[in-house]
């Protein structure tokens, strides 16, 4: 054996040692000590803040009226009957029908829109 | 490691665990690598007050640095071995004696004091050993034969070739074994054995 593997066989020993040593081991003090420092050096999800509450008018007729599923109901309501409004008015006044409603003494029947709602008379 | 329950998960995926403010993250990662830095960290300055202060300087870097972490970018052990290296070069070089006096006394009741005695020579006479080494050569041995990493770590860590590390850890463990010399038999090895 040469001084060389003794020097090697020595040393190696030693390393082995080494890395079994307890003193080389961080006390649990020191770890709780690194884990304070993690924890306060963590970043943090930022908070979301809450939207400001908002007053007015027009926000207290919103909640009386049931708020905005209410209101969109009332809205198409609405637009559905101008548009019946707008739309039946006029058909009727092109075929006739709606000239003799508005204008007073004379009679109208439903037999004028629909034959079949007139009595057959044999 | 008993009380790493996200032990199948790597560092730096932790360490963006961490980022994002996982509690559970933040206790892995301590118990993972605080030994390695507190180990290399004392072996290179022989002392466990002065390791304390370098290992906890590096891990703060670490959290601090966590949130631009880039996953897959760099390894987290070398990085942080890099900065504890980097930190303890700049004690070494502020001139510092190394107390090993201030070394604990191991408890283990198993051996019996004088077999005690004697393993902690051997030691104490490997780190006073390992201290007349250059700084680069120190970090060389230090990491290769007692933290155990392999030479493309470690030139990953000292940012040198894989040869200079192996030139290093030679040069180191011949050095070792010259200053060890006049302690052999004294430190139960015997040039006959």
């Amino acid at each position: 054996m040469t001084d060389k593997d003794r020097d090697d066989m020595m040393l190696d020993a030693l390393f082995a040692e080494a890395r079994a040593d307890t003193a080389a081991e961080p006390s649990p003090d020191f770890l709780a000590k690194v884990l304070g420092d993690a924890e306060a050096f963590q970043p943090t999800a930022p908070e979301v803040a809450p939207l400001p509450e908002r007053s007015g008018f027009w926000r207290s007729v919103l909640a009386v009226l049931g708020g905005w599923p209410s209101v969109s109901g009332l809205a198409m309501a609405a637009t559905a009957g101008v548009w019946i409004g707008v739309v039946g008015s006029t058909s009727l006044i092109e075929d006739g029908i709606g000239a003799s409603l508005l204008s007073a003494g004379q009679d109208s029947f439903l037999s004028d829109l629909d034959t079949s709602y007139a009595f057959v008379v044999e | 490691m008993p009380y790493d329950t996200q032990a199948d998960i790597p560092d730096d995926a932790l360490l963006v665990l961490y980022a994002n403010g996982d509690q559970s993250a933040a206790r892995s990662l301590t118990l993972r690598l605080t030994p390695r830095v507190f180990s290399h960290a004392f072996r290179m300055l022989g002392d466990r007050a002065e390791a304390e202060d370098v290992a906890q300087e590096a891990l703060i870097r670490l959290w601090k640095i966590a949130p631009e972490w880039r996953q897959g970018e760099a390894k987290v052990t070398t990085w942080l071995y890099r900065v504890v290296a980097n930190l303890c070069t700049d004690r070494l070089r502020k001139g510092r004696g190394v107390g090993l006096d201030t070394i604990a006394e191991p408890e283990d009741d198993a051996k019996g004091p004088a077999q005690v005695m004697q393993d902690r020579a051997r030691l104490d006479a490997l780190q006073a050993a390992l201290n007349t080494l250059p700084e680069r050569q120190r970090q060389a041995v230090v990491l290769r034969h007692i933290e155990g990493l392999g030479n493309p770590e470690i030139a990953g860590i000292l940012e040198i070739s894989v040869e200079a590390v192996e030139s290093l850890t030679a040069r180191g463990k011949r050095m070792l074994a010259k200053a060890l010399a006049g302690q052999k038999e004294a430190l139960g090895y015997s040039d006959d054995g």
